[in-house]
């Protein structure tokens, strides 16, 4: 028998029609009810989740009675097919050096995953590298990339009542993670053609699969990923965004706007204010969990540049503090809940360090403040 | 003769490596003094793209590459440099602490101190109070960088200061603490002496710190 920690919010939309409704603006009946998710150590640290046996986000979400939303990832059509193989180079202690799918070499440790692992090497760092993995791994002829659209429809009919977001792809997030954060830095400064071309791969990967799903279902948004921005701003210039980003997003964009999805996020923790202008420019015009602290309120966003959407902005650090401070925090949405175009919650994945109360406490006064809106 | 300082600095903040060695090198050959080339030079262009950074002039790739092209002039000065008794600014440990495995932020204060003109001694990551203070026993380091980026890893901090504390040689560094989830308030909490939002004002303040203390 599956646990309930929590009982639906009460509401009279379905999941899609509120989704939709309220990241457009338009009147809903209660605010959208999701999370980001957790660390693993909150299904060990967290005695709940421990004793009831929930193990994975999904069994979690379900407890919760969140709102259901999905996304179709279509993670093997649109960058390296085939993948590096993953194996353990060496053991030391509790952590151990590993080869990724990406090709780094990285040392991590082997019971727990909140810290990144430390990337020490990649398999690409010169042109003729890149040559050689773009040849091995990056045909777009490779038959496996073509997507099953088809068992994509049985999966996500055309009745389903919860949203559903198409990966629109990342242009340069995962060139950073092919290539290492020092890595992707000296190609911008050592081999600007190199970069632009792993660029480009990207984004002709992108289009061919849009290609192959786009008109066939119904999708209610489009979702992509960066982390390119850290505390100080973006890892690039925002320039080199401009100048070889960009007109690559807008390429995807007009794929999207001509199905009618006319809302895209993108996942890119840091501060991103340098780069809102490309994004919103571009076609991007939603922050996917948007982390408040290494930016801003999400109101300040909110307010300085209109038509931007942003999803998560939940201060984590409020939920740590717990009580009144989580309180406070939630009554400082109101106003943007209210507004449209703004869905709260914590604003990356939860970690260990709420504790279960005021996690449970924070769900409450979410549900008092933005469970009913009309 | 000066001539060539700002040229040296020029070809730094530029990322140009191989420029800076041949410049160096040509100093050198020339009978400039070592110590002089160092800070007029190499040091000099630093400080350049240090402000820019700060100022978001330039960003992470310009640093690293001006930093490449430093540690390319440094290393055929350093011989020199220990011939003719030189030494630097001061002493910093640098490393992210146990449990922790983000390096990037620690990576850039890193270079941002030896920008300086601090001898950065680079710990890595997972590093445990234990080896802070070994490390410090072994070296006499002015100051202490510590760096987090998780908000359970961060206090970690508190563990290293108190250790310091118990070995009775905490009065003899000045601690540095950042990332992301590190704050003013969190500082204070932990005990730590500096707290800078940004890489290049860390190592700024870090030298202040330790001159004031000479």
């Amino acid at each position: 028998m599956s646990v309930t920690f929590r009982p639906p919010w009460k509401g009279e939309l379905t999941p899609r029609e509120r989704f939709n409704c309220q990241m457009r603006s338009e009147p809903v009946d209660r605010s959208f009810h999701m999370e980001f998710g957790y660390w693993d150590e909150n299904y060990t640290v967290w005695e709940a989740f421990a004793k009831n046996g929930i193990k994975h986000e999904w069994e979690a979400n379900r407890a919760f009675s969140f709102d259901p939303i999905h996304v179709v990832s279509g993670w093997n059509c649109v960058w390296m097919n085939p993948y590096f193989e993953r194996k353990v180079i060496a053991r030391n202690g509790e952590k151990v050096t590993i080869q990724d799918h990406n090709g780094l070499t990285a040392e991590k440790f082997e019971s727990h995953s909140a810290t990144i692992p430390h990337y020490t090497k990649s398999s690409i760092t010169t042109p003729d590298d890149w040559l050689k993995v773009k040849r091995e791994r990056f045909d777009p002829t490779t038959p496996s990339r073509r997507p099953n659209v088809a068992e994509l429809i049985e999966q996500h009919p055309p009745t389903r009542d919860y949203p559903l977001g198409i990966y629109a792809g990342s242009m340069i997030g995962n060139i950073r993670d092919m290539l290492t954060f020092e890595g992707l830095c000296y190609a911008y400064a050592d081999y600007p053609e190199m970069l632009e071309d792993m660029v480009e791969t990207a984004c002709v990967l992108m289009e061919n699969y849009l290609d192959a799903v786009l008109g066939r279902i119904d999708f209610d948004y489009a979702s992509g990923w960066e982390d390119i921005c850290f505390n100080y701003g973006p890892i690039l210039p925002p320039k080199f965004f401009e100048d070889v980003i960009a007109p690559r997003y807008k390429r995807i964009a007009k794929k999207l706007t001509n199905s009618g999805i006319d809302l895209w996020y993108t996942d890119c923790d840091g501060d991103v204010r340098p780069l809102l202008k490309v994004f919103l420019d571009s076609g991007i015009n939603c922050l996917f969990p948007y982390e408040v602290n290494s930016c801003a309120h999400p109101g300040e966003l909110l307010d300085a540049h209109p038509g931007l959407r942003i999803m998560g902005g939940v201060d984590k650090m409020q939920m740590i503090k717990g009580g009144e401070a989580i309180t406070s925090y939630l009554e400082t949405l109101v106003p943007y809940v209210k507004r449209g175009g703004f869905i709260p919650f914590c604003d990356h994945r939860c970690p260990p360090d709420v504790t279960w109360e005021n996690y449970l406490f924070y769900l409450d006064e979410k549900e008092r403040l933005f469970g009913r809106l009309s | 003769m000066s001539h060539l300082y700002e040229e040296i600095s020029a070809a730094l903040q530029r990322g140009k490596q191989n420029d800076v060695k041949a410049l160096v090198e040509q100093a050198i050959a020339e009978g400039l003094p070592a110590e002089e080339i160092l800070n007029r030079g190499l040091l000099a262009g630093m400080d350049v793209i240090s402000k820019q950074f700060q100022e978001n002039e330039v960003y992470v790739p310009e640093v690293l590459v001006a930093a490449r092209a430093m540690n390319a002039g440094t290393a055929l000065l350093k011989p020199l440099l220990a011939e003719a008794g030189a030494k630097a600014v001061g002493k910093v440990l640098i490393g992210t602490v146990k449990g922790d495995l983000h390096d990037i932020g620690k990576n850039l204060v890193r270079l941002m101190l030896e920008g300086k003109g601090l001898e950065a001694i680079d710990l890595g990551v997972d590093v445990s109070a234990e080896q802070f203070l070994a490390a410090h026993k072994e070296h006499k380091a002015d100051a202490v960088a510590l760096s987090a980026l998780l908000t359970t890893t961060m206090q970690e901090m508190k563990n290293i200061i108190g250790a310091f504390e118990e070995a009775g040689c905490r009065d003899e560094v000045i601690f540095l603490v950042g990332g992301a989830p590190i704050s003013e308030s969190f500082k204070q909490t932990v005990g730590a002496d500096i707290y800078t939002p940004d890489a290049a004002s860390a190592a700024e303040e870090c030298k202040k710190a330790i001159l004031a203390r000479k």
